[in-house]
């Protein structure tokens, strides 16, 4: 099945036009890198997947589900760990997850043991009563990444998920990607580390100028280069 | 396995809760800019207007100038704070992004738009209830019609927590907040009939507040604690109504069209 189906997707802002008829698939337990410079298009794409733009043309479906006309269906299926710290401040770590995971209309003894386990998890059970603006980079990177968790959506869109953070961080996060990727999860990533995309994506999908240059598995679209070549081949403007 | 969601287009009506309870923890966090202040500025009014220079002043329609201070006071509070907790909220989520945690969930804007405003209810009447007390221990006079009492909360609360949605989507700044406040809401209460019924008004002003909106509320307000006005209970229950019916409809509606919320 696939987890994304992307079909000649159209945005346009104004006389703009952000994503120019965009397709692809992104099959169910994939790791799928969506690369491209800045402006590219990347973000609209994902923004256009989750809802939070209005498709001009063309149709998005997520495990079969078309994301307009069953978009209360198809947001249950989808966490967005996005680029910005857009956290709730008046809750404190753990509510954000609780609360999180209400909006989701789930709530209960369930909910509140798997919030302490992504705390756990990702270290930050010693901060669960404080809000967020008291968190390092790091921390607020990782809490993202856990909100996106807490409902258990079967596709993970990750926006830049280690930007900022640091090396030794990067790593956790990698393995722990992996691990959930492994368990089932269908992952999308996008990325300026062209080398995380290297080591955990199983296929990439390079966008410029809101159309898609490049969708390859990995191994295949670098070859005998690295991928930083491949990229500033295909983007070079 | 949490989330039994596939295919599910069910209503989210726990979403719905969340968002309420939320904005209550959102109440009580700030609770020395929106529970004190009003609280602490009734008290005053009364003090000072009511008890100080009310005793200067004879009866008013048949009642102490105090006692029939209070309900133009309370349904000032509620207009003042439900219309901050819709603007605000809506305002501060779109300008600190937080309102994508909603944008993405599986949430109606009918959900959305009842949240705020049940929220503001909620606010209001917890705002109310103090000054309702404060009132009878003061100046000893409480509401006679619990039933017009909290009707009019409802529709009060409906119509500025929608106004305050709309306000929160359209301003660019805090200070585009404020611009109903300071222009509209305030002035508009301070002449319908809060201080003084409009029968001391001449003839021409008194004709003029009754398409004063502010009037309507405060009006049907004080029926519920002293059973007359200064115009007809039912033909300000209606004003009213028709009122909260647009306010809602249009923040549902642009809600519904992802106004300055969805790109």
């Amino acid at each position: 099945m696939q987890a994304l189906h992307i079909d000649r997707l159209v945005k346009r802002y104004g006389d703009f036009t952000a994503v120019d008829g965009i397709s692809f698939d992104v099959p169910e337990g994939e790791f799928f890198g969506l690369l491209g410079p800045n402006g590219a298009g990347k973000t609209t794409t994902i923004n256009s997947i989750v809802g939070l733009s209005k498709i001009t043309s063309g149709s998005i479906s997520l495990f079969g589900l078309d994301v307009t006309a069953d978009w209360r269906a198809t947001r249950r299926l989808v966490g967005l760990s996005p680029q910005e710290y857009n956290f709730d401040r008046y809750l404190s770590i753990r509510d954000i997850l609780i609360y999180q995971a209400g909006y989701y209309g789930l709530h209960g003894k369930a909910i509140r043991a798997r919030a302490d386990d992504l705390l756990e998890r990702f270290g930050l059970t010693s901060k669960a009563k404080q809000v967020y603006t008291r968190l390092s980079g790091g921390m607020k990177r990782r809490l993202t990444i856990a909100r996106a968790l807490i409902f258990e959506p079967r596709l993970l869109i990750l926006d830049e998920p280690t930007a900022g953070v640091d090396v030794e961080l990067r790593l956790e996060l990698w393995a722990f990607l992996r691990e959930l990727n492994r368990d089932g999860m269908t992952i999308i990533l996008t990325t300026h580390y062209l080398e995380e995309a290297e080591e955990l994506c199983s296929r990439i999908g390079i966008i410029e100028a809101g159309r898609l240059v490049a969708l390859e598995g990995t191994r295949k679209l670098v070859g005998e280069r690295t991928l930083q070549d491949v990229f500033l081949e295909l983007t070079r403007r | 396995m949490i989330v039994t969601a596939e295919g599910d287009n069910r209503a989210n009506f726990i979403g719905f809760l969340t968002l309420v309870k939320r904005e209550m923890v959102r109440t009580f966090s700030i609770i020395n800019q929106v529970i004190w202040p009003p609280v602490i500025q009734t008290l005053l009014y009364v003090f000072v207007l009511g008890i100080g220079l009310g005793s200067q002043i004879k009866a008013v329609n048949g009642v102490p100038y105090a006692q029939y201070l209070i309900p133009g006071l309370i349904i000032m509070q509620v207009i003042d704070q439900t219309y901050s907790e819709g603007s605000s909220t809506v305002f501060q989520g779109r300008f600190m992004n937080s309102i994508q945690e909603l944008l993405i969930a599986p949430m109606s804007a009918f959900e959305m738009v009842m949240g705020y405003v049940v929220a503001g209810f909620a606010r209001a009447i917890f705002i109310a209830a103090l000054i309702t007390v404060l009132g009878g221990m003061l100046v000893r006079t409480w509401p006679i019609d619990w039933s017009v009492y909290f009707l009019t909360i409802v529709l009060v609360s409906i119509l500025f927590a929608s106004l305050g949605v709309i306000f929160g989507l359209f301003a660019e700044k805090f200070d585009h907040v404020a611009l109903l406040t300071t222009f509209v809401i305030t002035p508009l209460v301070f002449v319908g009939g809060v201080f003084t019924s409009t029968r001391f008004m001449p003839p021409v002003l008194r004709t003029v507040s009754q398409f004063n909106p502010m009037f309507q509320m405060i009006n049907a307000f004080r029926y519920a604690y002293q059973s007359s006005g200064d115009a007809p209970l039912w033909s300000s229950l209606v004003i009213i109504a028709v009122m909260a019916g647009v306010a809602y409809f249009g923040a549902l509606r642009l809600v519904s069209i992802g106004f300055k919320l969805r790109t």
